[in-house]
């Protein structure tokens, strides 16, 4: 595979880590932007790539040689930012063998926000199917191999395990009174960042967020036209009549006391006819007043309850870091044997040819001041020739091979073309 | 042939009993397949054990209800990935069958085909009516527990691998609707086949007086589930009072004329 030719596999980007929301936020390329991006960093000189960007990273990966490639991409993410503030100071470089394991680590979920979560995995296929007519083909490989990791790890260990955040722990406990969350009716109360989340997640499960009440009815009003089709805008004022009717009530609002008191959710209680009503405080200081959770068939969950299940599920998923570590270094070796010697096979190649030249012009001039052997005798200086020209190979072919695979191969492989003068080196 | 047969199954329903008991045990959770997989190969055995008895007796008839309460586990597993129900039914039927085992099971005479068929009926119908009343005991039981994780807050192993409370109110309400007219059934073709193939009811006062009051007990249960709608706990309660009313009768019964030759 020409392609793969003194070619390095580089990722640079920004991350939750290493960089801000806002700036973040800033990085982010939605998918149509894509293609223009990744046809600029190839006309810098990069054999392929693929763009990873979510909410809490935008990454690039290349198979470049070296060249201008990455200063393209931070000249390209330096522009986004757009305030005279360098990409490069919010980011960082992984080469080769780092940058596989990178890649592996992100796929697995190692390196999300929330340990193990599974969306990661959804987000790198989707980057690499968009970015696939510019990947090439070493990326293309890295991408398949990294989805296999990410399922490996997820399979083998239970670093997947639990609901790692408060949202999707939300979720789970309204997952244990009502089974399935699909045709569920669900209120929010407030206009909070985690209510918005937990929402977005009860959406995702099939329940119907069809009403939002705030004190502003034009925020209300912007969250409902977000959450989709069915959802409409209240006033406070008007929710608490709807108690009757809801499933889930997500309470967030700014209110400085407990806005949801005993006796509301007691008349409201009256119509439901005993069906049960999950209550999820997520405002600080809380919305409900505590009491309520003694109400027959209601159960009143708050944030300090979700963090707890949380807390719980990530410490769990955390035992199982030094087993996902262990899948992903196996799998880096048994990705660095497979591209080791697809970069060495070519350059043997090359220096076998050249010497193979060189034996072939030094037996001829030999040869014509020797014009007295029989077919024999030269036959056997043929072979001597041939035979010390496989002797000569061996050592270098055999070490060449393992250091490549040990991920020491490039120097090697460089110093083998600037001493035989097997084509220009890497810079 | 029978006790190999059995003894299999016993061992299949253990395997079944420790894998159910294994996440409240800290060993971790096993996989949903090699439960339903120990389950149900030891009911496949325990068919052909059961299909070589005489149901006539107390052996064979523990051994049946056993059977009846692992099908109806295996039901509510495919149907409601009910899996906790196991927990309950695989020790009870690992208890019934090791108790059969210890009664004596050998294959039984044939029944005359106009009776075997009558008699057959009405055994089935009476022992699917229990194991359904047992199930829905069950669920009763596993709703009250979740609950309570629910309502305390507690979110350990009960919590992570016990149904949700509406699936379990459904199974409840389920099993009680269908058990109650089972069992009514099973105990009128009892006495139907007690008038024309033995020309009269032989029962003594206190098995009619005690039955009664269960059936009124069972049907009340059925009657605030169906017609006051009863859902929830106090539904679940309903269900447990008419099932400790079948298991305290029976006892009872049973203390009062002793001897395994009879279920009843």
């Amino acid at each position: 595979m020409s392609a793969s030719e003194s070619v390095s596999i580089t990722v640079l980007g920004v991350n939750h880590v290493t960089a801000p929301l806002e700036v973040r936020e800033r990085f982010w390329l939605p998918g149509h932007e894509v293609p223009a991006a990744l046809q600029r960093v190839l006309a810098a000189g990069a054999q392929g790539g693929v763009v990873l960007s979510t909410c809490n990273r935008t990454e690039f990966y290349l198979a470049d040689r070296g060249n201008g490639a990455p200063a393209a991409v931070w000249a390209l993410l330096t522009e986004r930012l757009g305030d005279g503030r360098a990409a490069a100071d919010f980011g960082y470089v992984r080469r080769d063998r780092d940058a596989v394991r990178h890649l592996y680590r992100v796929s697995a979920g190692l390196d999300s926000m929330i340990l193990g979560e599974s969306q990661i995995q959804g987000q790198v296929k989707e980057a690499w199917e968009l970015s696939r007519p510019h990947a090439g083909p070493v990326l293309h490989r890295l991408f398949q191999s990294a989805l296999a990791v990410g399922s490996r790890v997820r399979t083998e260990t239970g670093v997947g395990m639990g609901n790692a955040s408060a949202p999707s722990a939300a979720v789970a406990i309204a997952g244990k009174i009502f089974g399935d969350l699909a045709g569920r009716e669900a209120l929010i109360l407030g206009a909070g960042d985690m209510a918005e989340l937990a929402a977005a997640c009860l959406v995702s499960e099939g329940v119907r967020v069809s009403l939002v009440a705030n004190r502003t009815y034009e925020r209300a009003r912007a969250i409902a036209e977000q959450l989709g089709a069915g959802s409409r805008a209240l006033t406070l004022d008007e929710a608490w009549e709807h108690f009757s009717g809801v499933d889930i009530v997500i309470c967030s609002t700014a209110a400085p006391h407990a806005i949801v008191t005993w006796q509301r959710v007691a008349n409201a209680l009256a119509a439901r006819r005993r069906r049960p009503l999950c209550i999820l405080d997520l405002a600080v200081p809380r919305d409900v007043e505590p009491a309520v959770g003694q109400l027959e068939n209601v159960f009143l969950y708050d944030i300090d309850d979700l963090q707890a299940v949380a807390a719980a599920a990530a410490a769990q998923r955390r035992s199982e870091i030094p087993h996902a570590e262990h899948i992903v270094d196996q799998e880096v070796e048994e990705f660095w044997t497979w591209y080791g010697g697809l970069a060495v096979v070519p350059v043997l190649r090359d220096f076998r040819r050249r010497l193979e030249a060189v034996r072939a012009a030094e037996l001829e001039r030999a040869l014509k001041h020797l014009p007295d052997l029989t077919p024999a005798e030269r036959e056997q200086v043929e072979h001597l020739s041939e035979a010390l020209l496989n002797k000569f190979l061996h050592q270098p072919t055999v070490a060449l091979k393992a250091a490549a695979q040990d991920g020491r191969g490039y120097a090697l492989l460089d110093a083998l073309r600037r001493l035989f003068g097997l084509e220009t080196p890497r810079e | 042939m029978v006790l190999s047969l059995h003894l299999i199954a016993l061992a299949l329903y253990g395997v079944a009993t420790a894998l159910a008991l294994a996440p409240f045990l800290g060993v971790g959770a096993p996989a949903r397949v090699a439960m339903l997989a120990a389950s149900a190969a030891g009911a496949a055995l325990h068919v052909v054990g059961v299909s070589q008895l005489s149901v006539v007796g107390l052996a064979p008839s523990l051994s049946l209800l056993a059977l009846c309460l692992i099908l109806l586990q295996l039901a509510s597993e495919a149907v409601l990935r009910a899996s906790a129900v196991a927990l309950f039914t695989a020790p009870l039927a690992a208890g019934l069958v090791g108790l059969a085992l210890l009664l004596g099971l050998a294959p039984g005479a044939e029944v005359a085909s106009g009776r075997g068929a009558w008699l057959l009926l009405h055994v089935a119908l009476s022992f699917f009516g229990v194991a359904f009343l047992a199930l829905a005991f069950i669920a009763a039981a596993l709703y009250l527990l979740q609950f309570r994780q629910l309502k305390t807050k507690h979110f350990g192993q009960m919590f992570q691998h016990f149904p949700p409370l509406e699936r379990l109110d459904r199974l409840n309400q389920f099993a009680l609707v269908v058990g109650f007219p089972t069992l009514t059934l099973g105990v009128l073709l009892a006495i139907g086949y007690a008038v024309r193939f033995a020309g009269a009811v032989q029962v003594d006062k206190a098995q009619i007086v005690w039955g009664m009051f269960t059936w009124v007990v069972l049907g009340w249960a059925v009657w605030v589930r169906v017609v006051r709608h009863w859902t929830g706990r106090r539904a679940a309660f309903a269900s447990i009072a008419g099932f400790a009313a079948v298991l305290l009768v029976y006892v009872a019964l049973k203390l009062a004329a002793p001897g395994a030759e009879r279920f009843l």
